[in-house]
């Protein structure tokens, strides 16, 4: 369905090229969820942006890869082709239900917006199929004609969330879409993107820092560290076998609801700062298990068995550690 | 009763809004033993940061009263209220909006201590910020930084310094890690608890976050729009959860495994407005259980098992 393949993208400033994202290639397939998780400035969202074309440029640039969607190769078409696609068949839903509708337009108005606009539908004929889609999103299709102040946090996304349905798209980009929400709105908002990927036989691109949301909704996982893919499988494989270094140290700093550990194991250090980032492997400065070809030679990403990638030498002979 | 720290009874706080009379905490008692750890969780809304803002009295309760090392302090005021200050502290839940932009790392840690005028000597002012930068985990080389050049993890560190500057005895925790990305949250609550152990400090943590709460606290309240539902030492509370609020919550969270059975309970609907709220149980309408009695009477706080009280006709 969705393909990247060697997707870099960087940020070109006054103080230096930061590399946001390097070289990530992953696909998505149809009517399936991969999660791509990772922490603030690993690079998710620009991986995003990048597939929609939305890089602010400047300062952004697109330094190589391909997204390909559906046998089509987004970068090779004109910026005319390019809207045509974005809104119909791939949309997007952003973190901030607050800050993605529009406060003076009524939701009835924002959700017909893109119906109008892609399938040319009369004022008439939008107006219906969006009450349609709010009903399908759980909210009544009498509020219709209310504006965004007037719906709680959790309604918010659910409008979100049927503006992004309205034109079938084939993919559907969630950028951290339960973040801003409690977690008894998170559930119903996760049961609802569940029911409907169901219904619809979407593909979703699910894009969050919560490995407890990946565990729910997804069923393949890319982690993400500084910009690159670090790990990358089914999610029974990074769940239940995880290995490289950096997945592990996530894993051991959450704390567990299941179980009780006095002490947490948090990772040590922080994250390099992507402007300068260190010859050889990103995550050296943080690893527990680092060694001398770490700091001089970028890890390859290495196949450990049906399909589960690592970016990390230790793995380095296609099998288990050998250092 | 010195073995109890803080003692809120039947604690108050309405605020006055020209849609009517918001109850932010409602008749909320519970007591803090030295040395120990309080957790508040609850979603948006639910009225936990006015509560630990009332305990420590940043904002003053409309009634109820405020015990504090054995003295009543609902009605401090002026010098006594200026003392109560170093006794009590607050770690904020933004580290990017609780730190003045205009002022070194310094400056910010040794604040407090102008304030208080703690230090006889410069001598002695330079030496406690070091050191309170060294318990804290924050290299000396940030000493004349400015807050914009730091990560959250560092910042939220100075957050703490500030807090611990003039020793106090009891500090409110108002979500210090909801900010923080997760291998840096492991960081910052493993320090908190290592400055609880040695300086005996007594926390209340406040955190919609129920792992983390269960990871830290040694008691816990569950509230729903300014009431205490569920109280209950964590072990007891996450063994046996009661009150039909505190089960949804937990069944709501997102566990990092995959393949488990779960019975996940999904609530309709959203937490009502706090304004004028009708009697009954302020969760009926959402409640799986509800009967007539919960929407015409209001349940009060039982105690189940030892220690254990939960607020629910049906219970």
């Amino acid at each position: 369905m969705l393909e990247v393949k060697n997707l870099s993208i960087n940020y070109e400033t006054h103080e230096g090229i930061i590399k946001a994202v390097s070289n990530i290639s992953f696909s998505v397939e149809k009517g399936k969820t991969l999660g791509l998780a990772g922490e603030t400035g690993a690079g998710k969202t620009t991986t995003a942006l990048g597939i929609m074309r939305l890089i602010p440029t400047p300062p952004g640039v697109v330094k190589g890869g391909e997204v390909i969607l559906d046998g089509i190769s987004l970068y090779s078409l004109k910026k005319r082709q390019m809207r045509s696609i974005r809104g119909s068949e791939v949309s997007m839903i952003f973190q901030d239900p607050m800050t993605s509708l529009n406060p003076v337009m009524t939701i009835g108005d924002q959700i017909s917006e893109s119906l109008r606009i892609h399938e040319k539908l009369s004022r008439a004929d939008a107006a219906k199929r969006a009450k349609e889609l709010l009903e399908l999103v759980g909210i009544p299709g009498e509020r219709y004609s209310e504006y965004p102040h007037e719906f709680s946090g959790g309604m918010r996304q659910r409008v979100v969330i049927a503006i992004s349905l309205a034109c079938n798209p084939q993919l559907l980009i969630a950028d951290e879409p339960t973040t801003a929400l409690d977690v008894t709105i998170q559930a119903q908002i996760l049961e609802l993107m569940n029911d409907l990927k169901k219904k619809l036989n979407m593909s979703v691109l699910m894009i969050t820092h919560d490995l407890g949301v990946v565990a729910e909704a997804c069923d393949d996982v890319a982690i993400m560290y500084a910009g690159e893919i670090v790990e990358y499988g089914t999610a029974e494989q990074i769940f239940n076998e995880m290995k490289h270094p950096y997945t592990i140290g996530l894993f051991g700093s959450i704390p567990k609801l299941d179980e009780d550990v006095d002490r947490l194991t948090p990772i040590k250090g922080m994250m390099p700062d992507p402007a300068n980032l260190p010859e050889g492997c990103n995550f050296q400065d943080r690893c527990p298990k680092c060694c001398a070809i770490c700091k001089k030679q970028k890890p390859e990403s290495f196949d450990i068995g049906n399909g589960h990638l690592v970016k990390c030498h230790l793995f380095s002979k296609g099998g288990e550690a050998n250092a | 009763m010195l073995d109890n720290l803080v003692e809120v009874k039947n604690l108050k706080k309405y605020f006055n809004t020209p849609s009517g009379v918001l109850h932010a905490v409602d008749d909320v008692s519970f007591e803090i033993p030295r040395g120990k750890t309080l957790g508040i969780v609850g979603e948006s809304g639910c009225g936990k940061s006015t509560l630990g803002r009332v305990s420590m009295r940043l904002l003053d309760s409309t009634s109820g009263t405020i015990i504090f090392d054995g003295k009543d302090i609902t009605d401090a005021s002026g010098a006594d209220l200026k003392a109560l200050r170093c006794e009590m502290q607050m770690i904020f839940q933004d580290p990017y909006a609780s730190l003045d932009p205009r002022m070194e790392v310094g400056e910010l840690i040794g604040e407090p201590l102008k304030v208080h005028k703690v230090c006889a000597s410069k001598d002695e002012y330079n030496s406690t910020i070091k050191s309170l930068m060294d318990t804290v985990g924050l290299a000396e080389r940030f000493l004349h930084s400015f807050p914009h050049e730091l990560d959250g993890g560092r910042r939220q560190r100075i957050g703490i310094a500030r807090a611990l500057a003039l020793k106090p005895q009891y500090i409110v925790c108002d979500e210090p890690v909801s900010a923080l990305d997760v291998s840096i949250q492991a960081q910052i609550l493993n320090l908190m608890q290592d400055i609880q152990k040695e300086r005996k400090l007594t926390y209340m943590f406040i955190t919609h976050d129920l792992s983390v709460v269960k990871h830290i606290s040694d008691e816990i309240c569950v509230m729903y729009l300014g009431q205490i539902v569920e109280k209950s030492p964590t072990k007891e509370l996450f063994a046996n959860p009661t009150h039909p609020y505190s089960v949804a919550l937990l069944s709501a969270i997102p566990i990092p495994k995959v393949n488990i059975e779960r019975n996940r309970i999904i609530l309709k609907g959203e937490i009502t407005s706090p304004i004028n709220p009708k009697p009954g149980c302020r969760f009926a309408k959402r409640c799986l259980y509800a009967t007539e009695r919960c929407f015409a009477e209001s349940p009060e706080l039982r105690e189940i098992s030892k220690g254990h009280f939960v607020a629910c006709h049906n219970i």
